[in-house]
């Protein structure tokens, strides 16, 4: 029963010429989308390649130097963008691309796309992620409003239900039906990417990237199956195709629009960020509290040589088996990492409550709960950003101190004038960035992945209770 | 016995109204029963509680001896049911929606019984191929008898089948009646048109304000005498 009615409502929607003019003009969107994202990750990847194989080189060949003349020079890290990125560009248009690692302070990425480019951007970019977020559900509704009432107006749902068919199974039907209608409109279109990613030149094949694309395709497919479910409801308890065409419209707005704004408002309203002056000035002042590695006769540098001559019994700093400047600079680059990295911390908590208040409204609105798991899996949210950030400080804080361990145990007390070769700089291994597996992804969109799943309880149980209760006479 | 449709004592409230004041009728199988009554008296409310789209405020429907509310899906195996105006599937072709609903019936019919069917019906053969869309009420109305027939319903509910139809249409649509009838259906018709009733119906009922308010054989008295009967208890 239920397979022949899912077939009807698919060859009557397939040979409905407003549907497929439609999903035309949504396939090409996806597939337009599909070709300028992929295009745009190419061009971008490149140039993050070749910058980042520049600066590796630049560094290593860099001229004779002192060590700690080359702490300050310094080197980059380069996010390197994630594969299926090209999918969902999420935060990574507004996320800065690159992180200039230098001894002395952390800095925070900079050089994003949307610093670039026009003010276009803060419209928005049309992504697969995009037309799959916000215009699908679309589609869905302008396919399913009518679903149910127009049974009703015209009758037929008396005929059907005279057939011995039970509401629930005719709304089960119609369900499969569209859901096959939306798979139809969808299927080629992500099938197409995916072969675009796999096939193209210099494609690494990693079961992660497989594990990611399918976990990203699965979320949007209970997406759709919950809008799906959503407008046969909506249709179902409404006695007038215009009526639920207008509440289904209300849900699609207050959804897609509404509910996102107003909860990252929210987000920024209850927990405010200090401004970047501010922050520099704190940080400022913090940092000059400890050992400035550059004055050894600063009062605390004075105190810590006292402790150090008399650990080693020495009368002078020259006596001592280490060069005293590069200790010293160690200890200054430790102390000033600890604040860097105590003020960062703060600064990353209050992105991530921000952010947790967009997670939470997942549990209200099922395309917050997608739209934090497609960028997680597309690896272009803020918990990607931050892992990012965090290895190029663990990268810099280890490069700082390597030199500052060379300085020490190469060059004497005193030292300024030797220059070491670049052979020195050659035995600093590069940076390199390796993006966390899916679970971690996974598990940094816990409450998101709830939300999801939730609603998607949600409108198979009490939605279907609904269904039950429709009147028909 | 085992009536084809029986109703005892069958009520339904409205809120504040009394659609239908405690019905008692037996209809046996082969037997061709018209309702007739002016809107609202009572006829669909009738055949709804019949077809357990709603349910009795008390009393009980019968189909085929088992009771309506109690057995909302397995009553659906004995009966078929024709609305005043059959809209089907647009995008579909006549044969297609009548494949539809034969499915839905549990029968599983090739192209050429279907097409019988419809032709049965009156449907003209090439008609059955083409988008319902694009015909007239009279051959909707004709894929509905032919869903119908198709189910081999031993109950046949009707409500105001022939609004519309044109004299042909409807005289084929008695002829129709009468064959399912001699194969022993039983039909139930609320109908306005009391030629017709008087025609093709062995009893007649006349409903007021949801009460049963005659019940006569239609070999009793003539058209006229019929008509004249309705009109003075219309006008009571």
């Amino acid at each position: 029963m239920v397979k022949s009615i899912a077939q009807k409502e698919f060859i009557s929607t397939l040979r409905d010429r407003r549907f497929v003019v439609l999903s035309v003009l949504v396939l090409l969107l996806l597939l337009a989308a599909t070709v300028v994202g992929l295009y745009s990750y190419h061009t971008q990847q490149q140039e993050r390649d070749v910058a980042q194989q520049t600066v590796n080189h630049q560094f290593q060949n860099s001229a004779d130097r002192h060590p700690h003349r080359m702490a300050h020079y310094g080197s980059y890290a380069f996010r390197p963008k994630s594969s299926i990125s090209f999918l969902d560009f999420g935060l990574d248009s507004y996320t800065g691309a690159s992180v200039f690692m230098e001894a002395h302070r952390q800095n925070s990425a900079n050089f994003s796309q949307a610093q670039q480019s026009s003010s276009l951007i803060r419209f928005g970019e049309m992504t697969v992620a995009f037309v799959l977020q916000m215009l699908l559900p679309l589609l869905i509704i302008f396919l399913c409003f009518s679903t149910f009432t127009q049974e009703k107006e015209t009758g037929t749902l008396k005929i059907l239900l005279s057939q011995g068919v039970s509401l629930r199974e005719i709304a089960w039907a119609k369900i499969a039906g569209y859901g096959k209608t939306v798979a139809l409109v969808v299927g080629p279109a992500l099938l197409i990417a995916s072969l675009l990613l796999f096939g193209r030149s210099g494609f690494e094949w990693h079961t992660d990237v497989l594990v990611r694309l399918l976990l990203f395709i699965g979320f949007y497919l209970v997406y759709f199956f919950i809008f799906v479910v959503l407008s046969v409801v909506v249709s179902g308890v409404h006695q007038r195709s215009s009526t639920a065409l207008v509440t289904l419209l209300g849900i699609w707005i207050l959804c897609c629009v509404i509910i996102p704004k107003a909860s990252a408002n929210l987000g920024n309203t209850l927990y405010t960020t200090p401004t970047r002056a501010q922050m520099d000035a704190d940080v400022h002042e913090e940092v000059a509290k400890g050992i400035d590695g550059h004055n050894s006769q600063d009062a605390r540098a004075e105190a810590f040589k006292k402790e150090l001559l008399q650990k080693y019994g020495a009368d002078s700093l020259s006596q001592l088996p280490v060069n005293f400047d590069g200790i010293i600079m160690a200890v200054g680059e430790e102390q000033s990492t600890k604040v860097y990295r105590e003020y960062f911390a703060e600064l990353t908590d209050i992105f991530q409550k921000q952010n947790r208040v967009s997670e939470w409204a997942g549990f209200l609105n099922p395309y917050l709960a997608v739209r934090n798991l497609s960028m997680g899996m597309a690896g272009s949210d803020f918990p990607h950003y931050l892992h990012f950030q965090n290895e190029a400080e663990q990268y810099r804080y280890h490069l700082a101190q390597s030199l500052n361990h060379i300085q020490t145990t190469r060059l004497k007390y005193k030292d300024k004038t030797t220059r070491l070769s670049a052979d020195t700089w050659k035995e600093l291994a590069p940076f390199t960035y390796e993006a966390p597996p899916v679970q971690w992804a996974l598990g940094s969109h816990l409450i998101s992945l709830v939300a999801l799943f939730l609603w998607l309880a949600l409108v198979c149980t009490l939605g279907l209770r609904l269904i039950d209760k429709i009147q028909i006479a | 016995m085992k009536f084809a449709l029986e109703a005892r004592q069958l009520k339904k409230q409205y809120q504040d109204k009394l659609a239908l004041k405690g019905l008692d009728l037996q209809i046996e199988p082969g037997e061709i029963f018209c309702l007739l009554g002016q809107n609202g008296a009572g006829k669909s409310t009738t055949i709804n509680l019949f077809l357990g789209f709603i349910r009795p405020t008390s009393g009980a429907a019968y189909i085929n001896g088992l009771e309506v509310a109690a057995n909302p899906i397995k009553v659906k195996e004995y009966l078929a049911y024709i609305p005043e105006n059959v809209m089907l599937y647009p995008n579909l072709t006549g044969l297609e929606n009548l494949a539809l609903f034969s499915n839905l019936a549990s029968f599983d019919y090739s192209q050429e019984e279907l097409m019988t069917y419809l032709v049965q019906a009156g449907l003209p053969g090439e008609a059955a191929k083409r988008k319902v869309g694009a015909y007239s009420k009279g051959m909707r109305q004709k894929v509905g008898i032919a869903i119908a027939v198709a189910k081999h319903a031993k109950v046949l509910l009707l409500d105001e089948p022939t609004s519309g139809l044109d004299p042909k249409a409807s005289n084929e649509f008695s002829e129709l009646l009468l064959q399912l009838s001699a194969n022993g259906t039983a039909i139930f018709m609320a109908t306005h048109d009391i030629f017709r009733a008087k025609e093709v119906g062995t009893r007649v009922g006349i409903m007021r304000e949801g009460e049963l308010v005659d019940l006569l054989g239609t070999t009793e008295l003539n058209a006229n005498e019929l008509e004249k009967l309705y009109l003075n208890y219309m006008h009571a």
